[in-house]
């Protein structure tokens, strides 16, 4: 083969391999990949099974905290959420009915809550400060609607 | 018949052939464009962890 034929290969190839390093160990070993719980649920059910009998803000050790949340056209609940700065948050979600999406921007937080599954997130808020929350899945005429704050004091 | 044996042998040295420098020079940017690219997303998302 050409030598600079060679050279471009085993370029190529070694970024390929590199980044392919990067992400998998961020995903696998550090637990940054993106939620993918695989926890089911009966989507009709949701209000008498457990944890979402009663959604709300939980504290769960010291500055760490887990939101039980229900989504459903075209609301989150609970829709005031507030934690102090440098709180871990773990968000543990499901739909009562279609599709919805959770997005908190200006962070990593995006999250597909489809009925039948609970999807778990977890966040860092080191910043105070309010963060918008959006659904950013179709779920029907309500959709531009569908948000929530989340203060961080 | 004859001369397709003898080319075969002199492919490498023959004054003729292409130079591959320019598209060694294009892949290269390529590369640089992706990986810039790359990092660029990249750091995004850890400015955001």
């Amino acid at each position: 083969m050409h030598r600079l034929e060679e050279i471009w290969l085993s370029v190529s190839a070694g970024v390929l391999v590199l980044f392919m390093v990067i992400v998998g160990y961020q995903a696998f070993a550090l637990g940054m990949g993106p939620p993918s719980h695989q926890e089911t649920i009966d989507p009709q059910k949701v209000d008498e099974t457990e944890p979402f009998d009663e959604p709300g803000v939980y504290e769960t050790g010291e500055n760490e905290y887990e939101v039980v949340m229900t989504l459903q056209a075209f609301s989150f609940t609970p829709n005031e959420i507030e934690v102090p700065a440098g709180a871990e948050v773990t968000f543990t979600m499901t739909s009562k009915d279609v599709t919805h999406g959770f997005q908190v921007a200006g962070t990593n937080i995006n999250a597909m809550v489809m009925p039948g599954h609970i999807q778990k997130i977890t966040h860092t808020f080191k910043e105070p400060g309010n963060y918008l929350v959006l659904c950013n899945e179709y779920c029907g005429t309500g959709h531009q609607l569908m948000s929530t704050e989340i203060m961080v004091k | 018949m004859e001369d397709v044996k003898k080319n075969v042998p002199e492919q490498e040295h023959n004054e003729d052939e292409k130079s591959l420098k320019g598209t060694f020079a294009s892949v290269m940017l390529l590369a640089g464009f992706l990986i810039a690219s790359w990092a660029g997303v990249f750091l995004l998302f850890m400015d955001r962890v």
